[in-house]
């Protein structure tokens, strides 16, 4: 098994620590992991993508990077930047799409139309069936996402299928100490969401 | 053990393993982890080696010099703009050499994913005559810096380990030891004038002649470590590829997947100088060569000029031939591409054709941020501007300055304010678009000196960070009062080098200074200069700024404004917020000045107004807020109040 993943969305989404838990999680699994997080202008408001690479064959070498075409699985976050990162995705490869949007001040005052999440599924279902599209997230969306992600990861490909919803849940309480009650609710609430999801693909 | 770590932390991990005595640099993005992991180290263990954020690269190459000299080990850490500061030490002190080992870690940021050149490193360090290391991957970070140290000392050369960003910031499991071992060796500095002074032409030509010998004793060393590794097919079709550094793992990665024919590789972690032994193996077996390098054709040039000597009549494929990019970070397309090239028959080619041409289309950037833009999504593409954050000072600076030039009737299209290096450099983005240029460090107040000598009319403004302004501002601001150009300098003074991630600069609070550190203060450098007309401001209290912009901008001579508070995000993570502002829906017009004035990130549009035609409001993100106020001396309508937190 041989899988990358890209992250993309906006600095203070949550997208790092999205990255580090589905990141140390496979490490801890045994799995050869390499994380990349580009997060220059995070912290005022820029763009941020996390390139994760897994592989069971330890044997394997890969580099950090994320080449395009070549992402088998791409979380957007944010629909502006979920556009701006199609090129990532390979054919047929699967997609989480994130519904929110951050509308730049610039195209508030201009009144510019912004990408609407269905523009959003629609252009990225000309490039793939496995499509899964988070229409009513919940708050935080990170965890939401976790959630979601933790439900279609096996069904993408069965090496993913150590994530399971219990053992991710102990995951998060190894490492989250703030607002744990909070955060693995909404992880539920997301792995639910995920799981109807499923029945309709 | 293991750990997982980004490579820059797998610097700070190789260096303690070395016992490194004495780490000292300057934060820039991609390098700045690797000093602050070891920062974080010292201060939480002893023994532990001394380390410091110092004032910029050119001082901090000196520090770690002066400790190499006296035998110690010493590492300096910088961003490749920073090696440009550096340079007029670092080129002296490699005539001279070192005695303990001197590291140098430069991080260059090809693909540009933080801002400034595309600068190649390595030939700098050709310039300078210093030996270039190029770890593939977190784990060779730290076992190349680990060996840069004896490198430097069997050489007696100060040693460039040159890593990008793509390894800089990976993250992956790194074997190490992740302690400290000092080497407790006693500080002995030699007094030798041969060797540690520049006095006279016999000194520095001998000198020369020192450093070409221990270039060549570097060549000889590196080549017994097998860090270069040469791997010959068993097809003997005599087409060979050449990687280096960053690139090899994606290169494994392609050739894992190339059903094609066998390659025979010679990977290079050690790039400067070229082994000339290894290569004219190379050449004996090969008829075709191909090099994946980004950047430079750094590796090429010198294969280039090996193969002409030796009177090789190969063909070598790269840059200098047109076929790949020297822009941008490549691309599995861009290596595949290579790959295609060198299988498809392009053995046997003439010698004619592997000489240089220039190539009259520019080749396609490898960028992955340029690819990711497809043609399809193209009409739907946004950008989101990069702004100051919720609560930013400096967004108090820009809006008085814009307001003060408004009120004397100009405004920010025909004033010119150079900006500089930093988080003060989104003055230029909307909505502000009050910077004209970005430069490098302190370049802002050289080049106001430029315009108002070439006679531009309205006043020239510069705007400096307090941290760039320790680092290279002070020079300009002399020259300034000394032949007394007509200019007003403002010192956006937040307490922190915030851009590269919050690291104490000479005029961070005394609180959070290391132990035995002092504050040193900005109004008494400027005061000492001789500057007269000095004001100090609070940049949200917007009517005694733009008061004495308005008072500057009528005085002659040099006059420097230190607009000061502290950087909102540093605040935020030591204390709590005891108020902030909302509006109220039953009052906004929806008239957008509080957005369209300060751009905070923490106003958004929302639908529940009853006032305005639309139905939509303005509101203030309560988790975001920090209460600084601005938005309030926007609003015409008394929509935006005061609201207390709680305990
Ligand atoms: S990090 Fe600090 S200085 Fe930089 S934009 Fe944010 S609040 Fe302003
Ligand atoms: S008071 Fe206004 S400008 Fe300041 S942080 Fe809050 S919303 Fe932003």
């Amino acid at each position: 098994m041989y899988q990358s993943i890209v992250m993309t969305g906006l600095g203070g989404q949550g997208i790092i620590t999205l990255a580090n838990l589905i990141s140390e999680y496979a490490s801890e699994n045994g799995l050869k992991v390499s994380l990349f997080n580009a997060k220059g202008m995070a912290q005022r408001g820029g763009r941020v993508t996390s390139e994760i690479r897994l592989s069971n064959d330890p044997e394997l070498d890969f580099g950090a990077r994320i080449s395009a075409g070549k992402a088998d699985i791409l979380i957007g976050m944010e629909i502006g930047e979920t556009i701006n990162s199609l090129s990532f995705l390979k054919e047929g490869g699967a997609v989480i799409l994130l519904n929110y949007a951050y509308i730049p001040t610039t195209m508030v005052l201009k009144k510019e139309p912004y990408p609407s999440f269905e523009q959003l599924t629609e252009l990225y279902s000309g490039k793939t069936k496995e499509l899964f599209a988070v229409k009513e997230p919940k708050h935080p969306y990170n965890m939401f996402l976790l959630g979601v992600f933790t439900a279609v990861a096996p069904a993408i490909d069965a090496g993913l299928s150590f994530y399971s919803k219990q053992s991710v849940e102990e995951g998060i309480a190894k490492k989250l100490k703030r607002g744990l009650e909070e955060n693995l609710q909404t992880f539920n609430g997301g792995y639910a969401y995920g799981q109807s999801l499923l029945q309709h693909v | 053990m293991k750990r997982s770590i980004i490579g820059n932390q797998a610097v700070a991990y190789g260096a303690l393993a070395a016992g490194v005595d004495v780490a000292s640099g300057y934060p820039g993005t991609p390098s700045s982890e690797a000093l602050t992991e070891l920062l974080h180290f010292s201060q939480n263990n002893n023994p532990s080696p001394y380390v410091e954020w110092s004032v910029n690269e050119k001082v901090a190459f000196e520090i770690a010099t002066g400790a190499a000299w006296a035998g110690k080990r010493a590492l300096v850490t910088m961003k490749m703009s920073g090696a440009n500061v550096a340079a007029d030490s670092i080129l002296s002190v490699a005539y001279s050499g070192t005695k303990g080992g001197l590291v140098l870690y430069i991080a260059d940021d090809p693909g540009v994913e933080a801002g400034m050149p595309e600068q190649d490193t390595r030939l700098f360090a050709q310039w300078a005559g210093l030996p270039v290391l190029e770890p593939a991957d977190p784990g060779r970070v730290y076992e190349l810096t680990r060996y840069a140290f004896e490198l430097s000392e069997k050489c007696e050369l100060p040693v460039i380990l040159r890593s990008v960003t793509s390894v800089a910031h990976a993250k992956q499991e790194v074997e190490g030891e992740y302690t400290y071992k000092p080497l407790g060796r006693k500080p002995e500095f030699e007094k030798n004038i041969f060797r540690y002074t520049k006095a006279g032409s016999a000194i520095c030509i001998a000198q020369h002649e020192a450093l070409l010998d221990r270039l060549a004793v570097v060549e000889r060393t590196v080549r017994d470590t097998g860090i270069n590794m040469m791997v010959e097919s068993g097809d003997r079709n005599g087409l060979f590829l050449v990687a280096a550094g960053a690139l090899i793992p994606y290169v494994r990665e392609a050739l894992s997947s190339w059903d094609h024919q066998n390659l025979s590789t010679l990977f290079l972690e050690s790039v400067y100088p070229l082994d000339k032994e290894l290569a004219g193996k190379m050449f004996e077996a090969a008829e075709t060569i191909l090099v994946l390098e980004e950047l430079e054709p750094f590796v090429e040039m010198q294969l280039r000029s090996e193969a002409s000597r030796l009177g090789w009549n190969g063909s070598i494929l790269g840059k200098l031939d047109g076929l790949l990019p020297r822009v941008g970070k490549y691309s599995q397309e861009v290596i595949g591409r290579g790959l295609k090239t060198l299988a498809s028959g392009m053995a046997g080619h003439s010698a004619a054709t592997s000489r240089p041409v220039v190539s009259s289309e520019r080749s396609d950037p490898g960028n992955e941020e340029s690819a990711a833009e497809q043609p399809v999504a193209a009409e739907l593409s946004v950008k989101h501007p990069i702004t100051f954050c919720a609560g930013c000072p400096h967004r108090g600076t820009f809006l008085a300055v814009n307001r003060a030039l408004k009120k004397i009737g100009l405004n920010q299209d025909n004033t010119v304010v150079t900006g500089d290096i930093g988080c003060t450099i989104l003055g230029m983005n909307p909505p502000f678009h009050t910077c004209w240029t970005e430069v490098s460090m302190g370049s802002s107040i050289g080049l106001a000196q430029g315009f108002y000598w070439a006679g531009i009319e309205n006043p020239v403004i510069a705007t400096i960070g307090d941290s760039t302004f320790f680092h290279a501002g002070i020079p300009p601001l002399v020259n300034a009062v000394q032949h007394g150009a007509n200019l007003l300098v403002i010192i956006l003074d937040n307490g922190w080098t915030s851009m590269t991630g919050f690291q104490v600069n000479p005029g961070t609070s005394e609180q959070f200074q290391a132990k035995g550190a002092r504050r040193v203060d900005i109004e008494g450098i400027v005061r000492g200069m001789g500057v007269e007309n000095l004001q100090v401001i609070g940049p949200f209290d917007q009517e005694q700024s733009i008061e004495a912009i308005i008072k500057a901008l009528q005085q002659e001579g040099v006059k420097v404004i230190i607009s000061q508070a502290e950087c909102a995000l540093t605040v935020a993570r030591r204390e709590k917020r005891t108020l902030i502002y909302q509006i109220d829906s039953q009052k906004c017009t929806f008239c957008r000045s509080c957005l369209r004035e300060t751009g905070c990130p923490a106003l958004y549009v929302t639908a529940n107004g009853k006032k305005s035609k639309h139905g939509q409001v303005m509101a203030i993100d309560p988790q975001a807020c920090t209460g600084c106020g601005l938005c309030y001396t926007c609003c015409k309508f008394d929509a935006i109040h005061e609201q207390k937190l709680g305990g």
